[in-house]
């Protein structure tokens, strides 16, 4: 089973985790995201972390802590779209308790069909939302027709 | 499945902390009132199977292919 690579190390604080796309990390429990619920069709599992791709990039890896081989592609969606905001965003800010608006952040999942990266789409229908002082997030549903769950990234 | 009658105005309860209530029978359709914590996720079937799906699907990507995104982006 993937969960049996995660080690815990000597030192409380740090675990690592070995996992399909990265290799082994190493984890401190102040980079742990929480989501609960968890995603919808991974709802048992609960803890994640994000990993820049490569620097000058937007894309970032939310890499899960319970399951070594999950990980989803995300991205900030007002890289997509600049005026991304949804009506419920702001309830959803309420419920995490978001103090400051900066410490809200928005990641929409990519999906990218295996070898045709050309053809990705980003999930604006589905975003995650994190409270990045509490690290507590959820996946938020939007219900608003103007944003698909199949958002074209690049230009066909 | 379990299958249980009500009227217009009745309710179940899911647990201790879930009400459904049927507020209003109009021909073909049924208004239900929902009552749950906020940590239960409560969604119409077609939109619950959509995100779902495409967070199935998007658990599928290779690291191969985001390094070729990543390229992909930089030339746009």
């Amino acid at each position: 089973m993937a969960s049996n690579s995660q080690i815990i190390s000597p030192d409380p604080a740090v675990f690592s985790l070995k996992t399909r796309n990265f290799g082994s990390i190493e984890v401190r429990a102040d980079q742990i995201i929480y989501l609960e619920p968890g995603l919808l069709g991974f709802s048992q599992y609960h803890r994640y972390v994000l990993i820049e791709h490569q620097r000058e990039t937007p894309f970032l890896w939310l890499q899960c802590l319970d399951k070594a081989d999950l990980a989803f592609v995300v991205i900030d969606p007002r890289c997509l779209l600049s005026d991304y905001q949804p009506a419920s965003l702001a309830q959803a800010s309420r419920d995490l308790e978001v103090e400051n608006p900066a410490d809200l952040k928005i990641l929409a999942i990519l999906t990218i069909p295996p070898g045709k990266p050309q053809e990705m789409t980003a999930n604006l229908m589905g975003p995650v939302v994190i409270n990045l002082k509490t690290r507590q997030g959820r996946q938020l549903i939007v219900e608003d027709s103007q944003y698909s769950h199949k958002h074209r990234v690049l230009p066909g | 499945m379990l299958i249980l009658t009500r009227k217009s105005g009745e309710g179940l309860f899911i647990g201790d902390d879930i009400r459904i209530t049927v507020l209003e029978i109009r021909g073909k359709q049924i208004r239900l009132g929902i009552e749950a914590p906020g940590s239960v996720v409560v969604l119409r079937e077609e939109i619950y199977r959509r995100i779902q799906e495409e967070n199935l699907q998007a658990a599928e990507a290779r690291d191969i292919d985001v390094s070729e995104v990543a390229q992909l982006w930089r030339q746009e």
